[in-house]
């Protein structure tokens, strides 16, 4: 339960499928290295790859400061829950994290780390 | 070679783990998790003066999961808006409307909600619906288009509209998989959207029971 989502992709368990090509003759080979006899097998995953997250892991997501954050887009005030506290620039200075380590940009697609 | 990528991988999340422990911030709060799928959210305005696709608005796109919470978090909830409002969400490139070329040979799982159900279910089924969608949870994903929220004055409505009703097997593991996940208990029906065109939807024959 506490994997990366990464390696929660796979929704189900399944045997990797497995197939034999017998090689006769050197022109039977690929004449690429990064493909194999009978065509290359680390394509795809079994049942295709897909980005796959249970319930309970998003709603994790949910108290993440970044989740917190106003979205960028223009929303209509009626829409708006709060129209006070949300107006269309920087979020106040209590959303800062308290550490001093970490700063969430939402500019930034990335993160930004010590190491 | 696989084993060494692998080794690496494994490696650097440890050290990841080590410094992050510092800032008492857990990992999985630092990036933000990519969706399988780009998703619009829209919103129906029921302004008299325009016309009904005039009403209808893209409001913004996201395709992380903490991009939904951000804009869940500062949007009302369904039953904070006013009688006559929709939400929908429905992958990027289809409009919510039947005349979509998406849409146009599909239907939609119908949950309709008595008026007492607004203040307990209308806003955890609207949650949890579009969760199941942005987190890829059926296992036809591809036949899901989207999602959408009616705040009507008698009966509140949310729907999955799927892409091809003739699918029978994907449109009904979406059906099953919808009414387990919300914890239904009474029946719920699909509706073919050309049938909803031509009548009141009150009036539509369901094609499929779960």
């Amino acid at each position: 339960m506490s994997a990366s989502p990464i390696a929660r992709q796979a929704t189900h368990s399944q045997s990797i499928p497995s197939r034999r090509v017998l090689i006769t003759d050197p022109a039977q080979m690929p004449d690429v290295y990064s493909s194999t006899p009978g065509g290359t097998i680390y394509s795809t995953t079994p049942g295709g790859t897909r980005i796959v997250y249970e319930r309970s892991f998003m709603l994790s997501l949910r108290q993440s400061p970044i989740s917190q954050t106003p979205p960028q887009c223009a929303l209509p005030a009626a829409l708006l829950k709060n129209p006070s506290s949300v107006p269309n620039v920087q979020p106040a200075s209590t959303q800062k994290p308290r550490s001093n380590s970490i700063s969430f940009d939402e500019s930034q697609e990335t993160f930004s780390m010590d190491l | 070679m696989a084993g060494n990528t692998t080794e690496e991988v494994e490696g650097s999340t440890t050290t990841e783990t080590k410094t992050n422990s510092n800032a008492e911030v857990p990992p999985e709060f630092l990036i933000k998790h990519p969706l399988q799928n780009q998703w619009s959210l829209w919103f129906y305005d029921n302004d008299r003066n325009k016309t009904w696709e005039e009403n209808l608005i893209e409001l913004t796109t996201f395709d992380t999961v903490e991009d939904f919470w951000r804009l869940y978090h500062h949007i009302k909830l369904p039953s904070e808006l006013r009688q006559g409002h929709d939400y929908a969400v429905f992958k990027q490139g289809i409009r919510p409307m039947w005349e979509d070329d998406a849409n146009k040979m599909g239907g939609r799982w119908l949950i309709s909600l008595e008026k007492k159900q607004r203040f307990t279910d209308l806003d955890r089924f609207w949650l949890d619906v579009v969760l199941l969608l942005i987190g890829e949870n059926f296992e036809n994903s591809d036949e899901i288009c989207g999602a959408v929220v009616n705040v009507r004055p008698k009966v509140d409505k949310i729907a999955i509209w799927t892409a091809d009703a003739m699918k029978q097997h994907a449109t009904i593991e979406i059906g099953k998989k919808l009414k387990e996940q919300l914890g239904i208990h009474g029946k719920i029906g699909f509706q073919v959207h050309r049938d909803t065109m031509v009548k009141h939807s009150s009036a539509t024959k369901n094609l499929y029971t779960v």
